[in-house]
């Protein structure tokens, strides 16, 4: 019989029991659950799904996008030729960026403007992405203005056709890491061999086939080297009266152009005009064009203007044509002796032994076409690159897209050195597109002191700072902007990055504000454009949508204008010509560049990273350097650009590598050699002449002793201290 | 027939640039981390490693592994230790699916997980005011107190399956059905396919030199196939955890 007691017991074993059965547990996790749906889990949008075309407008490189859209929204890119980079992948959450800027007054600002322009004072304008149609809408610009300036970094007066290079030597370039369009670099890349001179195991050092560890800042200083190597073995095979030894080795030891252009090239030299020894005289502002020598063989002497042109080459004197020299003709033994010497103290600067780069050169020789990229694509690279006969096979010039003929009258392009200081009374910056960075060091000494600096600019770490009127701009996917060829396109181009949500109203766009000071009416010059090129009729244009390649004259002028902004691309032919006339660098920089405690010849100085790909954020409290002094007792590091961290502004969603995998780094991390004497994770203070920043360390066998890289900082090489806190 | 989909990974084409992991939490409603969130408990369904031959510089050199839920095939250690059946493997497939609805909360399939490859939703998913118009609709977003993984993109897969079916097709086609990291991917170094069809490029790969697979040992039978030419990458296969502290070297 079940007593009173039993049932006691039956319940109270039940409920014991039931602690030990999932059923209590999944009861509070399903009130968790529930609890949690119905305030904070977003509902992602309903609709029609379409597919809609554009181009990327993130950097020069300007990849093909497809975009998936509910209704006009777009909620995934992807590429169209190949895949995108990781910034392009998320842009289109840019628009809802937190620290996008959205306030500004822009009737003070074209005030501000407008007051120096009709006091006659310096208006000047600075393009940090040149050759767009907007560029020239600023040239038109500043021309109206009664003291208009137009400045704007040093384009590259080539390209570069991967596609057929056998051999290619990068000196720190991020080849496989943002260099040109990702499609076309990874298609050509199993056609090459990479050789990745770099101080650092970047991730193209990881992936080429032979990473050579320079010396920090000793990357440049290869270039003229190779060729000094690689004459050396010519001047032996020639002692040993090797047969064919001229015929086979003249075109690459001195850079005798073939292909297309080489005969003019040729022919100018045999005049005394200047040609590819222009290009060549002065990779850092001394040399051979300051002594007025003009042959191939001044340059080949003058690797940092202390070469043999300095002395009094063979080559200098004789100006012998390229094409029919000689190297003990040209050169001579005198020049033979300066140019050993040189070797000696390039392979010093570097770190590498002379027959490594000896190696190098016959590399470039024996497994040609060869190319020569830089981090910096300047006249120096291309003259590198016409000494080892790339001039017409894996380098050549590139038109321009075609403009309107009135456009022509638009102010000439100036570069910042060619400024006097202190005499720019209004400063307009467009940093609405990434494009390249000029240190805000070199800057400020052409501001009077009292100027006003209008910032165009859609996030606050980049000029912000210095700016008097900072006025927010559309991002990617919201404005409509064309792109310039990126460096690794053989022909011109032209294409839309097309809107895919429309700018908010507090966007004020930088064409439209600049040509308003103006008095210019530019709304329709992206038309104007694409009717200038259909008039030209030459190319074809590529639609996404449906693959097709159709010829331009095949086309009216209103379904070629339809298709660009539906997001086809518009292709040139590729350009023929002679070595384009290049002038020597504006100004020397050459900066120790050693690892410290080694005291060394001069070394090149990297430039501020001006990528041609993605400007680098400007960290707080760390300016660029303007000029490297050598790491002493005080000074112990160098420290150096790491990668670059995508523009003014990424997507939150960059946490993924940026925060939760540590895949990149950071804007607040700092990497250093494991021997250094700091553990992974502690913080310390990065100090410069120019500020301070307080980084989190992380530990890196692939960084040098003596350096350390931080993300975005847009220094070059800068002698800096690290401190414990 | 059923299909046995899997992945083919060449590490040495990897740059490590992350197009892979960004591409894969957009297309699944990934939210960005908050502030100190750190990788043990932030969400990347596919996670890229760097990983070095231990050499000091300037010898040192290294490789970028992408890491993601391998799809063990046999004895799937994840789906033995669940206790709410909120891990199957879809015998259509060969795709082991996490169903969130069902999920507990109790972690034991991450920690049974040799490859580390599950993540747990600690907090409430959260996007930028605005950036919710962004999200994939195909994709629901999880809740807090969730386990989450790779499913090679499942919501890709219905639309596929739906496209077929709209043309009056039976299966997918080959190419038709791609996650999202081989799409971003902009050096090709990941290839995805049918592992039962001879013709694919993954079971092409999958024969290649230098091809292996993570902790095969463990006979688990995952799809997820490495490929390296170079020795010290494939001492990874060893290792439960790419560039981790039990993958050091002596």
């Amino acid at each position: 019989m079940t007593t009173r007691r039993d049932l006691f017991k039956i319940v109270g074993g039940s409920a014991v029991g039931l602690l030990f059965t999932p059923a209590p547990w999944r009861l509070i996790a399903d009130s968790a659950l529930w609890s949690e749906n119905w305030p904070g889990i977003p509902r992602p949008a309903r609709g029609e799904i379409r597919t809609r075309f554009t181009h990327c407008g993130l950097c020069p490189a300007g990849c093909a996008v497809r975009a998936r859209c509910v209704g006009e929204q777009p909620v995934s890119l992807a590429g169209v030729e190949g895949g995108l980079c990781p910034f392009g992948v998320a842009g289109h959450h840019l628009p809802y960026h937190p620290a996008r800027l959205k306030q500004g007054d822009r009737q003070a600002a074209a005030a501000a403007v407008a007051a120096v322009s009709e006091a006659h004072g310096t208006v000047a304008l600075l393009d940090l992405r040149p050759g767009r149609t907007a560029s020239w809408t600023y040239r038109r610009a500043m021309a109206a203005l009664p003291h208009g300036v137009y400045l704007a970094p040093e384009e590259p007066a080539f390209a570069v056709d991967l596609a057929k290079a056998k051999t290619v030597l990068s000196l720190g370039a991020p080849l496989l890491d943002g260099w040109g369009r990702p499609s076309r670099v990874f298609a050509a890349r199993s056609g090459f061999r990479l050789i990745q001179a770099e101080a650092v195991e970047s991730r193209t050092a990881a992936l080429a086939d032979q990473w050579l560890p320079v010396r920090p800042g000793a990357e440049m200083a290869l270039g003229p080297a190779v060729a000094a190597a690689r004459s050396d073995a010519l001047q032996s095979r020639d002692r040993e009266g090797v047969p064919g030894a001229e015929t086979n080795n003249a075109p690459l030891a001195y850079g005798a152009p073939t292909g297309p252009g080489s005969e003019a090239l040729q022919s100018r030299d045999r005049e005394g005009a200047v040609g590819a020894g222009a290009i060549l005289d002065a990779p850092f502002g001394h040399g051979a064009a300051r002594e007025g020598a003009v042959g191939a063989g001044a340059i080949l002497d003058a690797p940092f203007g202390h070469g043999a042109a300095r002395e009094g080459s063979a080559g200098a004197k004789t100006n012998a044509p390229l094409a029919n020299a000689r190297g003990s003709d040209v050169l001579g033994r005198g020049a033979l002796r300066s140019r050993d010497r040189e070797g000696a103290g390039v392979a010093q600067i570097t770190g590498l032994a002379q027959e490594q780069i000896a190696q190098m050169a016959r590399e470039l020789r024996d497994n040609g076409p060869a190319l020569i990229l830089g981090r910096e694509m300047t006249s120096e690279v291309l003259a590198w690159n016409v000494r080892v006969g790339a001039w017409g096979k894996t380098v050549g010039p590139r038109e321009e897209a075609p403009v309107p003929h009135e456009w022509r009258k638009a102010a000439p392009v100036t570069p910042l050195p060619q400024v006097a200081d202190g005499s720019l009374q209004a400063l307009i910056i467009d940093e609405s597109s990434a494009g390249a960075r000029i240190p805000w060091a070199d800057i400020q000494p052409k501001l009077a002191p009292d100027a006003v600096v209008v910032l165009l600019a859609c996030a606050r770490n980049g000029y912000a700072e210095h700016a008097t009127h900072l006025l927010p701009t559309p991002v990617y996917p919201e404005a409509l902007d064309d792109l310039p060829a990126p460096v690794d396109a053989m022909a011109s181009e032209f294409r839309l990055s097309t809107p895919l949500v429309p700018a908010p109203e507090y966007a004020v766009d930088p064409v439209e504000f600049v040509s308003a000071l103006a008095g210019l009416d530019a709304k329709d010059a992206l038309r104007r454009r694409a009717d200038a090129i259909h008039r030209a009729g030459r190319g074809r244009l590529i639609a996404y949508a449906d693959g097709k390649s159709v010829p331009v004259k095949d086309l009216k002028p209103e379904e070629f204008w339809k298709a660009l902004a539906s997001g086809a691309e518009w292709i040139g032919e590729e350009s023929r010509g002679p070595v384009p006339r290049i002038a020597p660098a504006a100004s020397p920089r050459i900066a120790p560049a050693a690892v410290p405690g080694i005291a060394l010849a001069a070394a090149p100085r990297i430039a501020p990273a001006a990528s041609p790909r993605i400007a680098p954020a400007a960290a707080p409290g760390i300016a660029p350097a303007a000029a490297t002094t050598p790491p002493d007792a005080a000074w112990p590091f160098f420290l150096a650009a790491a990668e670059e961290s995508g523009g003014p502004l990424v997507s939150p969603l960059l946490s993924k590598i940026y925060q939760e995998s540590r895949l990149r780094l950071g804007p607040h991390r700092a990497a250093l050699n494991p021997h250094s004497g700091f553990a992974e994770g502690s913080r310390a203070a990065i100090e410069t002449r120019y500020g301070r920043r307080i980084v989190e360390v992380t530990l890196d066998a692939g960084v040098p002793p003596g350096m350390v890289l931080v993300a975005g900082c847009g220094a070059g090489l800068e002698a800096c201290r690290v401190v414990r806190i | 027939m059923n299909k046995r989909y899997g992945m083919s990974v060449d590490i040495d084409k990897c740059t490590g640039c992350g197009a892979c992991m960004v591409a894969c939490a957009v297309e699944n409603n990934v939210p960005p981390a908050g502030a100190g969130v750190t990788g043990r408990k932030g969400i990347t369904w596919l996670r890229v490693y760097k990983i070095d031959n231990g050499e000091e510089y300037p010898e040192r050199r290294s490789a970028f592994v992408p890491m993601l839920c391998q799809q063990c095939g046999v004895e799937t250690p994840c789906v033995h230790v669940c206790p709410q059946q909120a891990v199957e493997v879809d015998p259509a497939t060969g795709i082991v699916g996490q169903m969130p609805e069902r999920c507990l909360g109790c972690r034991y399939c991450m920690a049974a997980c040799p490859y580390h490859a599950r993540y747990f939703n600690w907090w409430d998913p959260v996007w930028p005011p605005g950036m919710e118009k962004t999200l994939n609709p195909d994709v629901a977003p999880r809740m807090r107190g969730v386990v989450e993984k790779c499913n090679f993109c499942h919501g890709r897969r219905h639309r596929a399956q739906e496209r077929a079916a709209a043309t009056g097709q039976r299966d997918i086609r080959p190419g038709d059905y791609i996650p999202a990291c081989v799409e971003a991917c902009p050096t090709g170094a990941i290839r995805f396919g049918d592992l039962n069809d001879p013709a694919s490029e993954v079971a092409a790969a999958r024969r290649q030199d230098g091809s292996f697979r993570l902790l095969e040992k463990l006979g688990t039978d995952p799809k997820i196939y490495y490929r390296s030419r170079r020795e010290w990458v494939r001492q990874i296969a060893e290792a439960p955890k790419p560039g981790g502290k039990e993958n050091a070297r002596a």
